[in-house]
């Protein structure tokens, strides 16, 4: 299945990160390969690889469900304190125009 | 050439739990900001989601009132996007497995506008634009949303605005929700297409986002039905894509376009297993639902016999219906009853948060034991009115505002007394109306209002005198 470098390209954009046409270019051949390790698990089952989810499938019992009662959260100086908190909000570099 | 319009929407409802969809902390509106966060709803590293038993109860229950079938195998899946209103860089929700699908919501006209599907996912953080940053508050991050997907049968901005105040309606009844789009609890894409009448083929569709005013919708709309066709009218077409709309200049502009909309690759979600819903439940959940508000205006209208002016200003509140009810049951009248509802105490009830809270300080039974004065011939209709406002000012009793001497003498047989009494001493106007003077029957009517000093039943006492008068 080839992966060509317009592919990696729209993944990186939509991941947020910038490689160089170098980059890209190596990329898109190891990520052949990678697709190529990761398909051979359709030769493993029968039938075709959507049967999978069927098999590995584990499911929750409604009982198991977690009941609707309130918790105490963390304090705001602990979920914060990875980054230079202003009045309590997380700060990030302006996002719209 | 006329135009069809084509709408569909999607209509973002939170649901009305203690707690996040995924963890425990809480769901309250405001809050310091990040104050009701917690490893899981901030996306730590590690950090597992369990699903609230309560957002699959409540969907399920939103599911059924509006004619879903419910998926009892279900899952739930991860949306990939990038924006740090998601800290964990995807959003939980449901892609191939909603939880409800194939519904419908009926429209006054007896339109159903199809439900496609309703799916449970987590919110997103709300973000601050500040000068040079973003600031960020997760408070919202992880509250529980259902989103309501429609058919595309909606086919103006007239039926968009009875759809969706029809499934706030819904919602409310069934108390899943508040739906107050003004604080965000329920937010509408708009999906809008235009297609050449008789034509068979849809055509481009655009999507209005986050719509969060049913005005704003209806105007939305009309401005981009009459954009898309002036841009086909002029040989152009229409490109798929998200807008916005400006409320201030009342148009819509591009936010972005297909070639940039994003890829979400979903899948299913490993940190959550499967969900097998016990049939019983969702039966048990069936039974729990009231009556809905298309049965409820149905049942006024066709076994109650209230006007249908009448039944359409009480059945939209649940409270004031839950209220006339228990007074019914009590053996109060249907009409003197709801006419009193609406003709007194709505005055009392202004707005359509008042109506929706009905925090009178009345009771059903006292109500009950006006209305069955009333019905007796006991009290007439004017001072039935004046002393309902006061009960539902004052919160006294009946007994407080009428003694039995006012009512006394008001029975049948008095009543009928009086009338004859008025025959007999106006003969020029029992003439006159004899002569089909209709209006000389008035001075009847004073005359009975004068000898009760005002308790009699006028309607009553016309009945009686119009029998006496034709004998």
């Amino acid at each position: 299945m080839p992966i060509t470098q317009k592919e990696i390209k729209t993944l990186a954009r939509l991941s947020r990160l910038e490689f160089s046409d170098g980059e890209i270019e190596r990329f898109a051949s190891e990520f052949e390969e990678i697709i190529e390790f990761a398909n051979r698990i359709n030769g493993q089952v029968e039938g075709d690889a959507s049967s999978i989810r069927e098999v590995v499938t584990r499911t929750v019992k409604w009982e198991d469900l977690r009941e609707d009662e309130v918790k105490e959260s963390l304090p705001n100086e602990k979920i914060t304190s990875n980054v230079e908190a202003e009045n309590g909000y997380f700060p990030v570099r302006r996002v719209v125009k | 050439m006329k135009y069809r319009l084509v709408s569909g929407l999607e209509t973002h409802v939170e649901l009305a739990t203690a707690t996040k969809i995924f963890c425990g902390c809480t769901t309250a509106f405001g809050g310091s900001p990040n104050t009701h966060c917690c490893p899981v709803c901030t996306g730590q590293p590690g950090a597992l989601p369990v699903l609230n038993k309560k957002v699959v109860e409540y969907a399920i229950r939103a599911g059924l009132a509006t004619h879903c079938s419910i998926n009892t195998t279900t899952h739930l899946d991860r949306k990939n996007y990038c924006y740090p209103d998601l800290p964990k860089a995807y959003q939980i929700s449901q892609f191939d497995k909603p939880l409800c699908e194939h519904g419908y919501v009926e429209l006054e006209s007896g339109k159903r506008i199809g439900i496609t599907r309703i799916h449970i996912e987590e919110d997103a953080g709300k973000l601050v634009h500040e000068s040079g940053y973003t600031y960020i508050d997760y408070n919202r991050g992880g509250v529980p949303l259902i989103e309501i997907v429609s058919e595309p049968d909606i086919s103006s901005p007239e039926e968009a605005k009875e759809y969706v105040e029809k499934l706030q309606l819904i919602m409310r009844y069934i108390g899943v929700s508040d739906c107050k789009m003004q604080e965000g609890s329920m937010r509408c894409d708009v999906n809008i297409s235009v297609m050449p009448e008789g034509a068979t083929e849809f055509g481009t569709r655009t999507e209005i986002k986050n719509m969060n005013s049913i005005s704003y919708i209806e105007k939305a709309m009309a401005y981009e039905y009459e954009r898309q066709i002036e841009v086909i009218e002029s040989g152009g077409q229409i490109v798929q894509a998200t807008l916005r709309y400006d409320e201030r200049t009342g148009e819509t502009s591009v936010m972005r376009t297909k070639e940039d909309a994003q890829d979400y690759r979903y899948f299913p979600e490993p940190d959550i297993l499967t969900v097998v819903i016990p049939e019983e439940k969702v039966e048990e959940i069936r039974k729990s639902l009231p009556e809905l508000p298309t049965d409820k205006l149905k049942r006024y209208i066709n076994d109650l016999k209230i006007n249908a002016a009448t039944a359409k200003l009480l059945y939209k509140y649940k409270r004031v219906c839950d209220f006339a009810e228990r007074a019914i049951a009590l053996g109060a009248g249907v009409k003197n009853t709801v006419n009193l509802i609406v003709g007194t105490l709505y005055s009392k009830l202004e707005t359509e948060e008042d109506k929706e809270k009905f925090a009178l300080p009345i009771t059903a039974e006292s109500m009950a034991e006006l209305v069955k004065l009333v019905d007796g011939g006991k009290v007439n209709i004017t001072l039935a009115q004046k002393t309902l406002a006061l009960m539902a000012e004052e919160g006294k009793p009946v007994s407080a505002y009428i003694k039995p001497e006012d009512m006394a003498g008001m029975d049948d047989g008095e009543l009928t007394d009086v009338c004859r009494k008025a025959v007999e001493e106006n003969p020029a106007a029992v003439q006159d109306f004899k002569n089909g003077k209709e209006k000389a029957i008035f001075a009847l009517y004073g005359y009975v209002k004068k000898a009760t000093q005002g308790k009699a039943d006028i309607k009553k006492a016309d009945e009686i005198i119009r029998k006496l008068i034709n004998r």
